[in-house]
């Protein structure tokens, strides 16, 4: 199938700071992506440049085969969720959605239809009557949702739609986006800054970082075979432990254990990832083991972290399941083993 | 009295007082001086020699037609200004030059202003010799003495206001309104009329009740600028206090303009509250 939106050598600078820098990336139809990465890292610019509020320097924006560079917002077959909604004050929320149908020519009858449509699906047809004032974040949030999905787009974008909602709303509203976006069969773009709600929603994530994509993939992709240091770092808590090749070609690893190595991906030295969940506690005396002292202990409920430095001075972090073991405390000497092929080497960065 | 209370009372007492008297009193005696006769019975006889009289309902007729006419030019010319100082003008400095030159002019002295336009509006002033000399008009125009010339002094002095009002409106506005609203599909005309405007209202409207309500109890402008040749209400006013002394009838006189322009603000006002915050 070919792709919905083809992004095309994107570039944007704004003065001495390179907002984006020479982006491909393709969305395909009916496809979740979650654009992902801290803040300044570029990804609200990459969908400002989609919708038409930002324009790129060079490169090209292809959508269904037309190149859509060239048309204002109005004319561009999308449409977008705000971060502060963007609701108009002046408008009851009926109206609010109505407004899109409106403006593309639709009788007042027909909008006024498409707009309870667009409601219902959202769950507040008995709400329209209200000013968008009236209503609670989390209402306001499914107002501006329906007024973007009522023109049928083929791709809607979302600017951290979901940071000012509460925690517990956030969950449940990052479910049923999920299942809405389903029903619709239309592609999402979602800005994040928050991992967890990108690997909660997305089909792909397109990590970003200082203007650059770093890494594509789906939650499984980016989490156990990260792109780079910053990617694993990013995404979850990481163990980076630094490797050397040797004539051979075999990486060895800076750690306390005797005789491991591992393939290398190439010829230069380079950081493994080993993520806390993979080093447990063993019995002392199993082979291929650290031997460390315990730091810090934090409780999650859950799970349990770990900080733990080694005999030779390096810090790790190990997760375990459910609560410490009471025998456990700072100080505690303790055991650890992993499985080496939980290693994951990242080769030399682009 | 609860303890409490006594300082936030004499912190208001002496506002309260200055309220009272010079803004309270003095109405009051204007009031109280329309109601009765130079002999000082009670009487509605003033009101009646004003609303009897069809030369009275004449100069009301102009008063409130210059009045509308400048707060509706105000207006048209406002708007765009003050959309060009917040919307187009990127450089702050410049900005700010263009926002002292509109305020500027309101340092000098009403008089001053309105004797500047006598002279450029004149039958030999600049205006009329620069049309003349670019064969745009054969005759010379007539402007001072007329509507239309106090329409222009009245419009210069009042602009500011309304630009001010408009342009705090529009620089409060959210821009991501705007951005919802094109990326619905409304071209930037659309946007103006259906988000821009309809948000600015409450801006307007209070622009247009300032510049309302000063240009119908103008004096200065309309005395200079009508040559004798037309009459507004507080031209008459004036006579009444400062030639004829008759206080009472003058009283009624502004009784009668102060209801009038009420009613028209409380009118404008429905209109900001019903559609402005909505």
């Amino acid at each position: 199938m070919p792709a919905l939106l083809n992004i095309e050598a994107v570039s944007k600078r704004f003065g001495a700071f390179t907002a984006l820098r020479d982006i491909h990336l393709h969305i395909g139809q009916r496809e979740f992506v979650a654009l992902l990465g801290p803040s300044g890292c570029g990804k609200t610019t990459l969908l400002r440049t989609i919708a038409g509020f930002s324009h790129p320097d060079s490169g090209r924006l292809l959508m269904d085969g037309q190149d859509i560079g060239p048309l204002p917002p109005y004319r561009r077959p999308l449409n977008t969720v705000f971060q502060n909604y963007a609701l108009f004050p002046h408008m009851t929320v009926q109206e609010n959605v109505a407004y899109g149908p409106r403006r593309q020519g639709a009788s007042r009858r027909e909008a006024g239809e498409r707009a309870r449509e667009a409601l219902t699906l959202v769950g507040l047809e008995d709400l329209g009557e209200r000013y968008p004032r009236e209503m609670s974040g989390g209402q306001q949030q499914r107002v501006a949702l329906a007024r973007a999905i009522v023109n049928r787009p083929k791709l809607l974008l979302l600017d951290e739609p979901l940071s000012a909602l509460d925690l517990k709303l956030r969950k449940r509203m990052q479910l049923e986006l999920k299942h809405l976006q389903e029903k619709l069969g239309i592609a999402f773009v979602f800005v994040t800054h928050d991992q967890e709600e990108a690997m909660t929603m997305a089909d792909r994530i397109v990590v970003m970082n200082a203007g650059r994509i770093e890494q594509v993939g789906s939650a499984t992709e980016i989490y156990s075979t990260p792109a780079s240091r910053f990617v694993a770092e990013f995404i979850g808590d990481a163990n980076l432990v630094d490797y050397r090749v040797d004539a051979q070609g075999r990486a060895r690893l800076a750690l306390p254990v005797a005789d491991l190595t591992l393939p290398a991906p190439d010829a230069s030295d380079g950081v493994a990832v080993l993520r806390p969940e993979h080093l447990r506690l063993v019995d002392a005396g199993e082979p291929g083991q650290l031997r460390a002292q315990v730091r810090d202990i934090v409780t999650v409920g859950s799970h349990t972290l770990l900080h733990v430095e080694t005999d030779d001075g390096m810090r790790l972090v190990a997760r375990t399941p459910g609560l410490p073991e009471a025998h456990l405390g700072v100080g505690s000497r303790v055991a650890l083993g992993f499985d080496p092929a939980r290693l994951h080497l990242i080769g030399t960065p682009r | 009295m609860n303890r409490g209370l006594r300082m936030p009372l004499a912190m208001l007492a002496a506002p309260l007082a200055f309220f009272v008297a010079f803004f309270l009193a003095p109405l009051a005696v204007v009031i109280l001086a329309s109601l009765s006769d130079t002999a000082n019975a009670w009487t509605l006889e003033q009101y009646v020699r004003v609303l009897a009289d069809r030369y009275h309902w004449e100069v009301i007729l102009v008063t409130f037609r210059i009045a509308c006419l400048t707060t509706l030019v105000s207006l048209l010319l406002g708007y765009p200004l003050a959309w060009y100082l917040t919307r187009m003008v990127r450089w702050r400095a410049w900005r700010r030059v263009c926002v002292i030159l509109l305020v500027v002019p309101m340092f000098t002295s009403n008089i001053v202003r309105s004797f500047g336009w006598m002279v450029l509006l004149g039958r030999k002033g600049l205006l009329n010799q620069t049309l003349l000399d670019g064969g745009l008009i054969d005759r010379p125009l007539r402007l001072l003495g007329t509507e239309t010339g106090i329409l222009i002094g009245m419009v210069y002095v009042l602009l500011p206001f309304m630009v001010l009002a408009i342009g705090n409106a529009l620089s409060r506005l959210d821009a991501s309104h705007e951005l919802a609203s094109a990326d619905l599909g409304a071209p930037p005309r659309a946007t103006f009329f259906h988000v821009i405007l309809p948000l600015t209202l409450p801006g307007v409207i209070s622009g247009c009740i300032m510049v309302f309500t000063l240009a119908v109890s103008a004096y200065v402008t309309p005395a200079l600028l009508s040559g004798g040749r037309i009459s507004v209400l507080s031209m008459l006013i004036f006579q009444q206090y400062s030639s004829v002394f008759d206080f009472h009838y003058g009283g009624a006189l502004s009784v009668v303009l102060l209801i009038f322009t009420l009613v028209m603000v409380g009118f404008a006002g429905r209109i900001g509250r019903t559609r402005g915050d909505a």
